[in-house]
């Protein structure tokens, strides 16, 4: 056990990519998407986490095929400072895309779940309402459907993704929590034995 | 100098939103003339029958993707000059070699700048004005 009471299993030392970590507490690889990283997985045993500000994560599956992924991005202010550039958002979700359908999707059957995109230096820029929005009408464009999540709003978030499942589950940060402890507080939770409870969208508080 | 206004160019693109990307830095280059395509087969029946200046197309799409859809190109005597830019999701070698070894004139890979869509536009079509 870890000193912070984590039971993990550095995946590096099984020959696996760094920062994919066998959790003890529930069998399942953690994968941690962190800013700028896509992944796709067509393993049920596979879970896809991240902590969100601003950053938008796009959780996307093709529940027919059974295979789903994570993207992680942030769109930044235009050299004019006067509207978001859209060219990161728009490669991060082809990248994702494009991973699924090698995988075995067909993008007639994608269907996606947001989260993020919370402004959470209130007052100071709407960055991350600008993410979610920009989000919002790319599936939209895509024609990929919209199944849930939970974007906007001023709060940091972690999210955990099945993506063959397309079950979802974040927790609300506060806004001063540093992320480190919130690992903490998620295990005094899991140990508290606290139960998860379904809230709307299929999302799943923790 | 070429007339950026004359010059007509296709935009091959599985995504909706990457065509309006590459539309938008097309518009603020002066380039008014562009058609688009959701798929290399769509776009393969127009320009057979329309051919362009510039096609700058998608490698990675369902169905024929960049390269074979080159390939059709350049099998063709009537498209075997017309200039082909090739967007890339990555900077892969590998593919960018067997690109150009197919026909290709130059390569964009995403995410790009207006500023470097121009610059590989110019190298292949000559300074836009």
């Amino acid at each position: 056990m870890t000193s912070t009471g984590l039971h993990l299993i550095r995946s590096n030392a099984l020959n696996h990519a760094p920062r994919r970590f066998l959790n003890a507490y529930d069998g399942n690889w953690h994968v941690q998407i962190t800013q700028g990283e896509s992944h796709v997985t067509d393993n049920p045993k596979e879970v896809l986490t991240t902590i969100l500000g601003s950053c938008i994560a796009a959780c996307v599956r093709d529940p027919v095929a059974g295979v789903g992924g994570m993207n992680h991005f942030l769109l930044p202010e235009s050299d004019s400072g006067d509207s978001t550039d859209l060219r990161y958002g728009v490669n991060a979700m082809e990248i994702l895309i494009n991973g699924l359908l090698k995988l075995g999707a067909d993008r007639r059957r994608l269907e996606a779940k947001l989260f993020g995109g919370a402004n959470v230096l209130s007052g100071l820029s709407d960055v991350g309402h600008r993410n979610a929005a920009f989000a919002e009408q790319f599936l939209k464009d895509e024609g990929i459907r919209y199944v849930g999540g939970d974007i906007r709003g001023d709060h940091p978030r972690r999210i955990q993704f099945w993506p063959v499942t397309g079950r979802a589950r974040q927790l609300a940060m506060p806004t001063t929590q540093d992320p480190a402890m919130l690992v903490q507080s998620e295990l005094s939770l899991a140990r508290a034995g606290r139960g998860e409870r379904k809230v709307d969208h299929d999302v799943e508080l923790f | 100098m070429v007339a950026a206004a004359k010059l007509q160019t296709v935009v091959v693109d599985d995504q909706l939103t990457m065509r309006a990307l590459v539309r938008t830095g097309l518009q603020q280059i002066g380039i008014t003339q562009s058609r688009e395509f959701p798929s290399a087969d769509e776009a393969l029946q127009n320009v057979l029958v329309q051919p362009p200046h510039l096609i700058i197309s998608d490698f990675n799409m369902p169905g024929m993707d960049g390269l074979e859809f080159l390939k059709k190109l350049r099998a063709n005597p009537a498209l075997q000059n017309t200039a082909f830019i090739l967007l890339t999701g990555r900077a892969d070698k590998e593919l960018v070699v067997r690109a150009l070894q197919a026909g290709a004139n130059n390569y964009l890979v995403k995410p790009f700048t207006v500023g470097i869509l121009k610059q590989k536009i110019e190298q292949v079509v000559g300074a836009l004005a």
